[in-house]
């Protein structure tokens, strides 16, 4: 049974399109189990934050410790501290910064530009070159490390923000991710009929394509945002304390043999500040912005 | 009808994107350091707080044309990066830290280092313990380190635990008590008879055979570079002794650096544990609580180590003359003994472990023994040993073998024979 | 051009409108080739040499450190065939695969739709199930290996309490591949549901009021409005899903208590193929360069064929036209 859109209720108000899309309530059902899905997403965060407020023998204590301590600024001075602690957190956090914004905004552009042609438009060896971009995400990536720091080298980058943002620019995963997604939210009825306008292809891109997606890009913008963050496997080797991002920062809080848990802990919870002061002041707008909708006519 | 939304929207994302664009050139621009034309910055690379700080700053001061930068990263991406730098011929700094369980395999491709000899280091040679020298020369003869500190290996053991299963506690009488690690077994026997309830003799069967293998040369290879795992006697018998002691219950069964093993100090699951000389702030970090509860006593079979590093210079290095003098100077004595003052960090010099802040070195920690005269004598007593490139993988499957026991997936000539392939599988 | 839609009722000159029209042909043809060459552009550059360069070290014995190198053609891969240590690796691989896979876009699914209906705090619930996405690796290692250990874990304690008592997980075959399992679910699952979400967006109001009005039930409009609308994003978090999943490194090699080997356990009962990849070229003293390559592409072959096996399976979703 195809539902068909034939018929629309009289006088509909145009704020409903704002509200949700099940016009059943959500039960109490609903919000316990939603209720324990948040607190299991965020326990690990919780505790990360209970650990970096004591001092390092908490995290082995039993049964474990599950209240903050009083050591939070203790252990965020000595975090700050350039006597004991030698890599600077505000370049570490400022650079993060960059390189995230940079990578996200770049991938979400280029993957939209890309996955409306795959999607909407029709060229020879279209195919092809999808599945070659599909392809692409096969190999592991520990692999292309060697040679990539090779490149890195002959490009004089080492050590430079260049070489944690060339390489991710574009992503596979976001060409294909938006692909799939114009394929269905984009009706061809509506391109066609820009075409009668007389609109040129840029025009139906920007005009059509980039209002529809709006809600995969703050999506794919966001999810790349935290990876990139959270990236630490090519940083760590092609980047040095001295130019940081704040995976390596929080590396290079290592003290030998023996880890300061403490001390990591507290590292890792400075290094996503930004990040939850994104979620919270902006989360409303990339999460909320994922409620507005696509084009529909 | 095509619906638009409001332009401005996207307009302010193009901005937005052109001046991060912008922000990140000029970002990366700028971060190139800006230093004096005749000033040599060298850069040193650790795993972790060596304790230098302060030794860094005097050797600015006596040599103001010198600026010396750290570059700390985590003990397994330090070395792994090392690796990876060294091959991709970019990206390792002037003086890079290697540790005992990687040195081996840095040292059997001696041409990525400079030779401390060409810059007159044999002429220190006798400044080192035997064997701590020995284990960074090459087998071409290169000498490719200089030695920092070492971990040297005691037994610390619960005095009060020991007390409670009827064992002496008093450290001289423990001492006695276990000259070979055939001794150390069966006291752990006696141990268990009437040990508290859950409390084992040692924390894991790893440590105690590594400490056994540590003891023998030749080990796992013999002079030539021939792995002789599965011909040497000694090696055997140090596996039948740990899976004789496993097998009588004396092993707690975990995992060095586990999270059970971390908690286990706390709850005094264990009665025993092979410890160097940096165990001993590990434990006072993890179980504050068990201050003096603590002893030291000698370990069976004379002499051990477990940890130490090297500090060497790569060949992509501009600058080897001046980081040979900076490494010669952070190794030096006097460097040394203030870095053993501060952090505790054991000196790998003769002279040192003889002097008296060493020996008259107490822990309140530890029952107030002795820890120092301890360490030391068994840094003085212990024997090189022959090491070869795949050193630190032999033992990672040595431990895994002892855990299979322990966990009891595979029976002990099971894991012996598994033990044997692996060994195959990583030379 | 005009922005307007009426279509504009002066005649235009033929010159003009032929040159208009080759413009729009010419508009047509290229458009799409450069809309997509920053993609491959950048891809030459940043991707291609990488990849060429695996493939070609695939062929030799290349030593991470050792200068001599050799050209031994298919050799590698032949040894591939017969090492039992890889044969088990592809097991492990493909055991949490399953178990971590299927149960985590099913609750994605499930998730999104949820997080799609009126409720109080939407956006709240919606922010939350992103955390495990920012939450700092060293944590997570840290709060799984805790939660799963022996002696001391809470899921032990637990257990022990309603007289299941202890399980040894990082020891045994399948309960490290259910930890694993658990790790990867609770980290890729919110992920996952925003991107359902995303794509629930685009779904029309009218075609769920016109099937309420047909009298179908919230299930019944689900199946048939949701899902076959959905098929393009399904379709894309099925293969993503296979390929990350066949590529399993990050959470096996931190659920390890100790890192250096990077053996997955010590009967490498959950060493996956990236992990065993990784022990043979950079995370031992092994350094086999020449080999981990041919692991690699070796695991390129397995992923494509498994992710068409599954894109065939999701495919018979029904299409929503």
């Amino acid at each position: 049974m195809v539902p068909t859109v034939d018929r629309l209720p009289v006088a509909r108000p145009r704020r409903r399109r704002q509200l949700s899309r099940r016009f059943h309530q959500a039960g109490p059902g609903t919000y316990i189990f939603l209720i324990v899905v948040a607190a299991a997403s965020a326990f690990p965060l919780y505790w990360s934050f209970v650990v970096a407020s004591h001092d390092n023998s908490a995290v082995s204590e039993y049964p474990p410790v599950l209240t903050p301590g009083g050591q939070l600024w203790h252990n965020i001075g000595r975090l700050f501290n350039s006597g004991e602690v030698n890599v600077d957190f505000w370049a570490a956090l400022t650079n993060s910064l960059i390189v995230a914004t940079t990578v996200s905004f770049a991938v979400v552009m280029f993957s939209a530009l890309a996955g409306f042609a795959f999607a909407k438009l029709e060229f020879r060896g279209s195919r092809m070159l999808l599945l070659a971009v599909v392809a692409t995400m096969l190999v592991p990536v520990q692999l292309g490390v060697i040679p990539l720091y090779i490149e890195m080298k002959d490009f004089g980058w080492t050590n430079s923000l260049q070489a944690v943002i060339a390489p991710f620019l574009v992503s596979a995963f976001g060409v294909f991710l938006m692909r799939q997604y114009i394929v269905g939210a984009v009706p061809n009825e509506l391109i066609d009929a820009s075409r009668v306008d007389g609109c040129h292809t840029l025009r139906i891109f920007w005009h059509v394509v980039l209002p529809a997606v709006r809600p995969i890009a703050a999506v794919l913008g966001l999810l790349t945002f935290m990876t990139t963050w959270n990236d630490f496997f090519w940083p760590l080797i092609v980047l040095s304390p001295q130019n940081p991002t704040v995976q390596v920062a929080v590396s290079s809080l290592a003290s030998g043999y023996v880890e300061d848990f403490a001390l990591v802990l507290t590292g890792t919870f400075i290094s996503i500040l930004p990040l939850l002061f994104v979620f919270v002041v902006l989360g409303r707008q990339i999460i909320g912005g994922i409620m507005q909708g696509a084009v529909k006519g | 009808m095509v619906k638009y939304i409001r332009s401005r929207g996207r307009g302010r994302l193009v901005a937005l994107l052109a001046l991060t664009a912008l922000v990140a050139a000029g970002a990366t621009a700028g971060s190139a350091v800006g230093k004096a034309r005749d000033t040599i910055t060298l850069r040193v690379s650790l795993f972790g707080d060596f304790g230098y700080h302060n030794v860094y700053a005097a050797y600015e001061k006596s040599h103001p044309n010198i600026n010396i930068v750290e570059d700390i990263q985590s003990y397994p991406d330090h070395h792994s990066n090392l690796a990876k730098h060294i091959a991709t011929g970019a990206g390792a700094d002037d003086i890079e830290a290697i540790e005992v369980g990687f040195v081996a395999q840095f040292k059997a491709q001696p041409q990525y280092f400079y030779d401390l000899r060409q810059f007159g280091a044999s002429a220190l040679k006798s400044r080192w313990l035997p064997w701590k020298w020995q284990q960074s020369i090459a087998p071409n003869g290169a000498q490719i380190g200089l030695g920092t500190d070492v971990g040297s290996l005691a037994i610390c053991y619960r005095a009060d635990l020991f007390k409670k299963a009827g064992l002496p506690s008093n450290r001289a009488a423990v001492s006695k008590l276990w000259p070979t690690w055939k001794d150390y077994i069966a006291v752990g026997k006696r141990f268990q008879a009437h040990a508290p309830k859950g409390v084992h003799f040692f924390d894991s069967g790893s440590n105690v055979y590594n400490a056994m293998i540590g003891q023998l040369n030749p080990a796992y290879y013999d002079a030539k570079g021939n792995v002789i795992v599965s011909s040497n006697p000694g090696v055997r018998a140090a596996w039948a002794l740990t899976v004789a002691g496993i097998q009588a219950g004396e092993s707690a069964g975990l995992a060095a650096f586990s999270n059970d093993w971390n908690t286990g100090y706390k709850k005094g699951v264990f009665a025993t544990v092979t410890c160097p000389a940096w165990m001993m702030g590990y434990i006072q970090g993890q179980a504050p609580n068990t201050s003096g509860k603590w002893d030291i006593a000698a370990v069976p079979g004379g002499g051990g180590n477990w940890g130490g590093s090297f500090l060497a210079i790569p060949k992509q290095s501009k600058h080897p003359q001046e980081a040979y003098d900076l490494i010669k100077f952070l190794t030096s004595p006097a460097s040394e003994a203030y870095v053993f003052k501060n952090t505790g960090n054991l000196p790998s010099q003769p002279a040192l472990l003889k002097s008296q802040p060493v020996q008259n070195f107490r822990n309140p920690f530890f029952s107030n023994a002795p820890v120092g005269k301890i360490f030391a004598n068994s840094a003085l007593v212990l024997k090189p040993q022959v090491t070869g490139p795949h050193q630190g993988d032999i033992q990672t499957a040595a431990t895994n073998a002892t855990q299979r026991v322990e966990q009891h997936k595979q029976s002990p000539n099971a894991s012996w024979n598994q033990f044997l392939k692996d060994v195959q599988n990583v030379s | 051009m005009s922005q307007g839609t009426a279509v504009e009722a002066v005649a235009i000159p033929p010159q003009q409108r032929r040159l208009r029209m080759r413009l729009r042909r010419l508009d047509g043809k290229v458009s799409p080739y450069l809309y997509i060459s920053p993609f491959f552009l950048l891809f030459a550059v940043f991707g291609l040499f990488p990849l060429a360069y695996t493939g070609w070290v695939s062929l030799t014995d290349r030593n991470l450190l050792d200068p001599t190198t050799h050209f031994v053609g298919l050799d590698n891969y032949t040894a591939l065939l017969h090492d039992s240590y890889f044969w088990n690796a592809v097991e492990n691989t493909l055991g949490i695969f399953v178990i971590s896979t299927v149960p985590q876009l099913f609750l994605a699914l499930v998730l999104a739709h949820v997080l799609n209906t009126k409720l109080h705090g939407r956006t709240l619930f919606r922010m939350a199930v992103l955390l495990p996405q920012i939450t700092s690796l060293v944590a997570v290692a840290l709060i799984f290996t805790q939660l799963f250990s022996r002696d001391y874990g809470l899921i032990n304690y637990v257990l022990d309490h309603v007289g299941i008592g202890k399980v040894d997980w990082e020891a045994g075959d399948y309960t490290s591949w259910i930890a694993l399992s658990v790790m990867v679910i609770w980290r890729w699952t919110g992920y996952n549901a925003l991107i359902y979400l995303a794509a629930m967006q685009a779904i029309p109001d009218e075609l769920y009021e016109a099937a309420a009005i047909d009298g179908a039930r919230p299930w019944r409009q689900f199946w048939h409005v949701t899902i076959p609308n959905l098929r393009p994003t399904i379709i894309f978090t099925v293969i993503v899903s296979t390929i990350g999943g066949l590529q399993l490194f990050t959470e096996p090699y931190l659920f390890e208590p100790d890192h250096y080997g990077a053996t997955g356990g010590s009967a490498r009962q959950y060493q996956t193929v990236v992990m065993y990849l990784y022990e043979k070229s950079f995370g031992s003293s092994q350094f086999k360069l020449g080999y981990a390559s041919a692991i690699g592409w070796a695991l390129f072959m397995l992923i494509a064929v498994i992710s068409l096996v599954n894109f065939l399976i999701i495919r018979r979703i029904r299409s929503a036209d």
